[in-house]
């Protein structure tokens, strides 16, 4: 018997190759996205992890200073006359690569006497194979020639550099000539990825190459007692402080994991499309058979059996898609791998990933997830199809009769959820992961309401249509009804696509037009003149003084103001500060979420403002305080205002020129900001500009409006990979809707052939078929409407609050909710075409045969 | 000696250690073995070329040439001494800065580099202390650019260091000299004067190592300096004094091919004289011809031994623990000239240091007789080139 039952499975999953093939295709593209969405996030990860832990090495402790660095004679003292020991200096910063467009380097300026103990790598483990003699003159060489690097073999390898050869690098601007003095070849291949996109030199290069003689970045320490650490911190000068290591590592790795949960849920929004494409081939096939499971079950198959048939079936399509899923995910990550690291790149930390590191336990999370979806899926019709008494089950009807009470019940459910998600999203505690679980129980609950909510628009629908097209239109709706227990599946899945297109499609255009408006209130100067910045938006560079000075009096000119960007250390990590030197009388127009910028641009007094991501982020207030590591020690700020800031999800801290000055040390600018003097053309100006400053270090010019452009590019590009997943969702649900017609359409052949014998012409059915399912993706995609919006609320005000500090109000742009419905209708038709291509022109005698 | 070879092995190797063998452990890994043995030739070959050599005599004159020679690939100062307490307690020290040219000297015309790290030469000290009632023998080192006041060497005053390790002259004439080091368990802070003039190694202070010209160093010593002061172990600090030994030289030589390593010997007799002799080792164990020594009368006088004024016969061998190389232990030195037969035993079996490159240096005695009459002393010897 039981080999019988497996018969039956195997010609059921044969008879239907189509939807078979669609279902398999579904979990495969559900699980594909998770997948390749978990191997790029953790390749990145990954890669970031020994990043950092190549640059810090095993160092405990760091002594770090304000903007300007460490002076050397604080090394001096602490190795010398304190005894500090392992003790070593570290000179370092990013720079271009000119010659290899889109690759950038972290140089590492160490001593190589001293740092074995911190970065045993760099000295060569390999000793083994390397010979002492190599090893020795290598040191010698990195110390005693000007300009000696060391790169990663595989680094020189992608370049086609040699041992001998020389590498144009790109410091803020000014280009300089490295020279590979040896390759660095350590033996596990975790630490050959990390040295990727490391150039080591020696400290005395690293100050030359960065202009920073006499300082360092950081001096790092491995101190495990208290007590030393204590004598340690009390014989630093003021503005040097002592912090342990991976503080600073720390921060960077939460906002980048901020970024990548984001990322997780939308993939993992992929899956559940999926898993409602199981769903509804299962219980196709369920309810395709159920006069053979009445039989079966009249015959004395028990229910346990049939069970073990339905599950069985699902298993293998689970199973097939799954498999196919996991490799397809893993060809995916390498495309979604480069869109990950480049928004990293622009918004955290250099990075350099080449390749998807394969995790085993990745992939068989993938696995779990789509096994467990396809089980999960396919529980409800394998117990549908064995709680029914064997009579009943035979009967259509009572199906569609059940259909409709669940309907009711889902409904129930559905608000339930609803209630339920709104709880979890309004504790505050609950963090991004609370936020993500309260928006997948919204998003639910969704899914349940859609049956009794399309049960209520077909009301309407029906006139409407039956006004418009008679019979043939009220055919459409009726039939709708008729076959809920399909239909309200197909429905719903197709609405959490649409709504995940259109929340998150709101979402980005809100984001986009809050940053264009506060592109707008920020950048109020006709032209701006900055050191060109590696990458995206991170403040590195320095501007020359005396091009700054020569700039500024070019003719044409009529105000110049300045702004200095650093990152100063904090009690919880590091800070970033920027320093305006501005006309009190035109103050910068920003929005403030509380207080005001009253007072401050005058100078007088410790007052800042802060952006509202690091309000968020340290719970600061209007009138509150924050404390800062100035060159004179620990002090206090007072906070006038919070302002709205999309700049740095790490947040900023803005204050007058002259306030920065009496702190700090620091008299360097990151970039200049002028005005036209009236009646001056912007762009004649920026040319005359761009020829004053030829010759001197490369500087980047830009009008107002280019800057503008430029920035909503980095924009655009950072959200490049949620518009990919976005696609990829949709695609999900436009396979979940296919499949769903198709069977539905193909059910309905015997119905179809009767009213083609009744008279209907091949045209009519065709007409038909397409308006049924028209309707299907209309009614899917004005619940997908409401939906979307409450999916872009929870994704501005709770998601992006907890994941970057940031908020904006929400502006449903009308063109991205027509985008929604049109998309939905789109899909409907487009999946109606081939069903309605095949009961078309079908021979009408063919659908009749069973009778 | 001759520690050209072992000043510039030792250097070298001292750096390459640092840089491989350092983070495998606090120096005793079982793969420093390995290492030096990779290391020994190889670190020894170098390039000459760009550096200045020692081919003629050439006149000294002091404190000038107690101070820094640039232009010569390697050069060292190396204290080593035996101390007592007033109790008569025995401690052994050995002090030794090494400065190594990264690169050959820069032309004048080179453009000054903006960073005070900007270097190109190398200081490592080496310090060990054998406290002989303890049984202990202890062992560290240091390693830092001349740059920065990290560490350097002048003559003017005198003074050479690597970060909180120095030796210092008193001006003008650089005498007495104070020694001053620690590390973990042991330190020590002397002064050295000395009643005895210079005294020039080879001839006149050129000291071959090999057949061809310029394979030589500039040497000399101080073989009788007076020490007192305090040494420093674990909690105790003892009041000590005694006899300590400068060697110092510079060159740009290299270990000939043939070489596998030497022994050496500095001995303080108490009949007033100093012997010192090196035995350079040919691969079969061999003495090479370029072996040398110097015995030093008690008026200062000295008198250069060549190959064969003297024999060198080994009585005992000792396994290091640690590294497993096999080193000789007991010596019988004989000097027919003067009718001299001692035999030399160290102070403790283990003062083999493992800081960076291998090598055994340590106190020992001396018992014999001279011209019929006994005669002891103290002193210290070096062992380099075993185990490889």
């Amino acid at each position: 018997m039981r080999r019988r039952l497996a018969r039956i499975a195997v010609r059921q999953l044969r008879r239907h190759p189509w939807s078979l093939g669609l279902a398999v295709l579904g979990i495969a593209l559900g699980v594909a996205v998770a997948v390749s969405i978990d191997l790029a996030n953790s390749s990145a990860r990954r890669a970031f992890g020994l990043a950092t832990e190549a640059v810090t090495g095993r160092a405990t402790h760091q002594v770090i200073g304000g903007p300007s660095g460490v002076p050397d004679e604080v090394y001096r003292r602490l190795r010398v006359d304190l005894g500090v020991r392992p003790a070593a200096p570290v000179v370092a910063g990013d720079v271009g690569a000119p010659d290899h467009p889109g690759r950038s380097f972290h140089v590492l300026g160490i001593d190589p006497f001293v740092d074995a103990a911190f970065r045993p790598y760099l000295g060569g483990e390999d000793a083994g194979q390397t010979r002492a003699r190599d090893l020795l003159s290598r040191a010698a060489d990195l110390v005693a020639r000007p300009g000696a690097a060391l790169m990663a073999r595989s680094t020189a390898r992608d370049l086609a550099l040699a041992p001998g050869d020389e590498l144009a690098i790109d410091v803020a601007g000014r280009r300089r000539t490295l020279t590979i003095v040896g390759l660095l070849e350590p033996a596990d291949p975790a630490s050959a990825r990390a040295l990727d996109g490391l150039l080591v030199t020696d400290v005395a290069t690293a100050q030359a190459t960065f202009g920073a003689a006499g300082r360092l970045t950081r001096i790092d320490l491995i101190v495990d007692d208290d007590a030393r650490l204590a004598r340690i911190a009390a014989a630093l000068p003021a503005g040097v402080e002592l912090v342990a290591a991976g503080a600073r590592a720390g921060t960077t790795a939460a906002m980048i994991r901020a970024f990548q949960w984001n990322l997780t849920a939308l993939s993992l929004l992929a899956l559940v499309v999926g898993m409602f494409l199981i769903y509804q081939t299962m219980t196709f096939s369920v309810v395709q058979r159920r006069p053979l499971i009445g039989a079966l079950r009249a015959l004395g198959v028990t229910r346990a059996e049939v069970f073990a048939l339905v599950m069985s079936e699902a298993l293998v399509i689970g199973v097939v898609g799954t498999l196919a899923g996991v490799v397809l995910g893993v060809v995916m990550a390498q495309g979604l791998l480069r869109l990950v690291t480049r928004t990293i790149n622009d918004l955290y930390f250099v990075l350099s990933v080449r390749e998807v590191a394969l995790d085993a336990v990745i992939l068989a999370k993938g696995g779990v997830l789509g096994l467990g979806a396809t089980v999960l899926a396919a529980l409800a019709p394998a117990l549908e199809a064995t709680s029914a008494p064997p009579r009943v089950v035979m009967s259509r009807a009572a199906l569609e009769t059940r259909a409709r009470q669940a309907t009711r019940r889902a409904t129930w459910l559905g608000l339930g959820l609803f209630l339920a998600g709104a709880a979890v999203l309004a504790a505050p505690a609950g963090g991004i992961v609370g936020g993500f679980a309260g928006l997948f129980l919204v998003m639910v609950g969704c899914a349940a309401v859609t049956p009794g909510a399309a049960l209520v628009l077909l009301g309407p629908l029906h006139a409407v249509a039956g006004a418009a097209f008679g019979m043939l239109g009220r055919l459409a709706t009726r039939s709708i009804v008729a076959a809920l227990s399909r239909t309200a599946v197909a429905m719903a899945a197709l609405m959490i696509a649409v709504s995940a297109a259109i929340g998150v499609g709101v979402m980005i255009a809100s984001f986009r037009d809050a940053v264009t408006r506060w592109l707008e209130g920020t950048l109020r100067a006709d032209v701006y003149v900055a050191a060109p910045s590696l990458v995206g938006n991170r403040p590195d560079a320095t501007l020359d003084p005396g091009l700054a000075a020569r700039l500024a009096a070019t003719p044409g000119v009529a105000r110049a103001s300045t702004s200095r960007s650093v990152v100063v250390p904090g009690p919880d990590g590091p800070v970033h500060v920027v320093a305006l030197d501005v006309d009190p009388a035109r103050p910068p127009r920003w929005r403030f979420l509380e207080g005001d910028d009253d007072g401050i641009w005058g100078g007088a007094g410790d007052l800042v403002i802060v952006s509202e991501p690091f309000a968020h982020r340290h719970g600061t207030r209007a009138g509150g305080t924050v404390r800062l590591r100035t060159d004179r020690g620990e002090r206090d700020f007072r906070v006038g205002g919070v302002f709205y800031d999309y700049g740095s999800s790490a947040g900023t801290v803005v204050m007058s020129r002259r306030a920065y000055d009496r702190a700090w040390d620091d008299r360097a600018i990151s970039s200049l900001a002028l005005d036209g003097a009236p009646g001056v053309d912007v762009d004649a100006l920026v040319a005359a500009l761009r020829a004053r400053a030829a010759g001197g270090p490369d500087v980047v010019v830009r009008s107002n409006r280019a800057l503008r452009e430029a920035s909503l590019e980095i924009f655009d590009r950072t959200f490049a990979i949620t518009g990919v997943l976005r696609t990829l969702t949709m695609a999900v649900a436009f396979v979940g809707m296919l499949a769903a017609l198709m069977a539905l359409q193909l059910e309905r052949a015997r119905e179809i052939g009767v009213l083609r014998v009744l008279g209907l012409t091949p045209r009519q059915v065709w007409g038909l078929v397409t308006a049924q399912t028209g309707i299907m993706g209309l009614l899917a995609g004005l619940l997908a409407v409401p939906g979307g919006l409450l999916l872009a609320g929870v994704l501005v005000l709770v998601i992006n609050r907890r994941s970057f500090g940031w908020t904006m109000p929400i502006d449903p742009s009308p063109s991205v909710l027509l985008q929604g419905v049109a998309l939905a209708v789109l899909a409907a038709v487009l999946a109606g075409l081939y069903p309605a291509w095949r009961m078309a022109t079908a021979p009408p005698a063919e659908g009749l045969r069973d009778e | 000696m001759n520690r050209a070879g072992l000043g510039l092995g030792v250097a070298l190797l001292g750096v390459v250690l640092a840089l491989a063998i350092w983070p495998a452990g606090q120096a005793r890994a079982p793969r420093a073995g390995i290492q030096a043995t990779l290391a020994v030739r190889e670190a020894l070959g170098g390039d000459t070329a760009g550096f200045a050599r020692a081919r003629a005599p050439r006149p000294l004159s002091f404190p000038e040439d107690h101070g820094p020679h640039p232009d010569f690939r390697t050069e060292w100062w190396y204290y080593t001494g035996n101390l007592r307490t007033a109790a008569g307690r025995h401690v052994g020290f050995q002090l030794t800065f090494f400065r190594v040219a990264l690169a050959p000297p820069e032309p004048p015309s080179a453009e000054p580099r903006p960073s005070p790290w900007a270097a190109r030469h190398l200081l490592v000290g080496h310090l060990a202390v054998t406290d002989t009632a303890g049984g202990r023998f202890h062992a560290a080192s240091r390693t830092s650019r001349a740059a920065l006041g990290l560490a350097g060497a002048q003559a003017r005053p005198f003074r050479v260091w690597v970060e909180d390790w120095a030796v210092e002259g008193e001006p003008p004439s650089a005498l007495p000299m104070r020694l001053r080091a620690a590390d973990g368990e042991v330190a020590l802070d002397l002064e050295l004067s000395t009643s005895r003039p210079v005294v020039l190694q080879g001839e006149g202070g050129l000291s071959r190592k090999g057949p061809e010209p310029g394979n030589a160093s500039y040497y000399y010593s101080f073989t009788r300096m007076p020490a007192r002061g305090v040494v420093r172990i674990g909690a105790e600090t003892l009041q000590v004094s005694g006899l300590a030994w400068m060697d110092r030289e510079w060159s740009t030589s290299a270990l000939g091919p043939d070489l596998a390593g030497w022994d050496w010997f500095a001995v303080q007799l108490d009949d007033g004289r100093d012997l010192m002799v090196y035995r350079l080792r040919r691969h079969d164990g061999a003495a090479d011809p370029f072996s040398a020594g110097t015995l030093v009368a008690p008026d200062g006088t000295a008198r250069p031994l060549g190959a064969g004024d003297f024999a060198v016969e080994t009585l005992d061998t000792w396994t290091s623990p640690q590294s497993g190389v096999r080193y000789p232990a007991r010596w019988r030195v004989t000097v027919p000239s003067i009718d001299l037969t001692v035999e030399i035993q160290p102070r403790l079996a283990d003062q083999e240091l493992l800081v960076g490159p291998r090598y055994w240096e340590g106190a020992v005695t001396v018992a014999g007789a001279a011209a019929g009459r006994p005669v002891a002393g103290h002193g210290y010897v070096e062992l380099v080139g075993y185990g490889e």
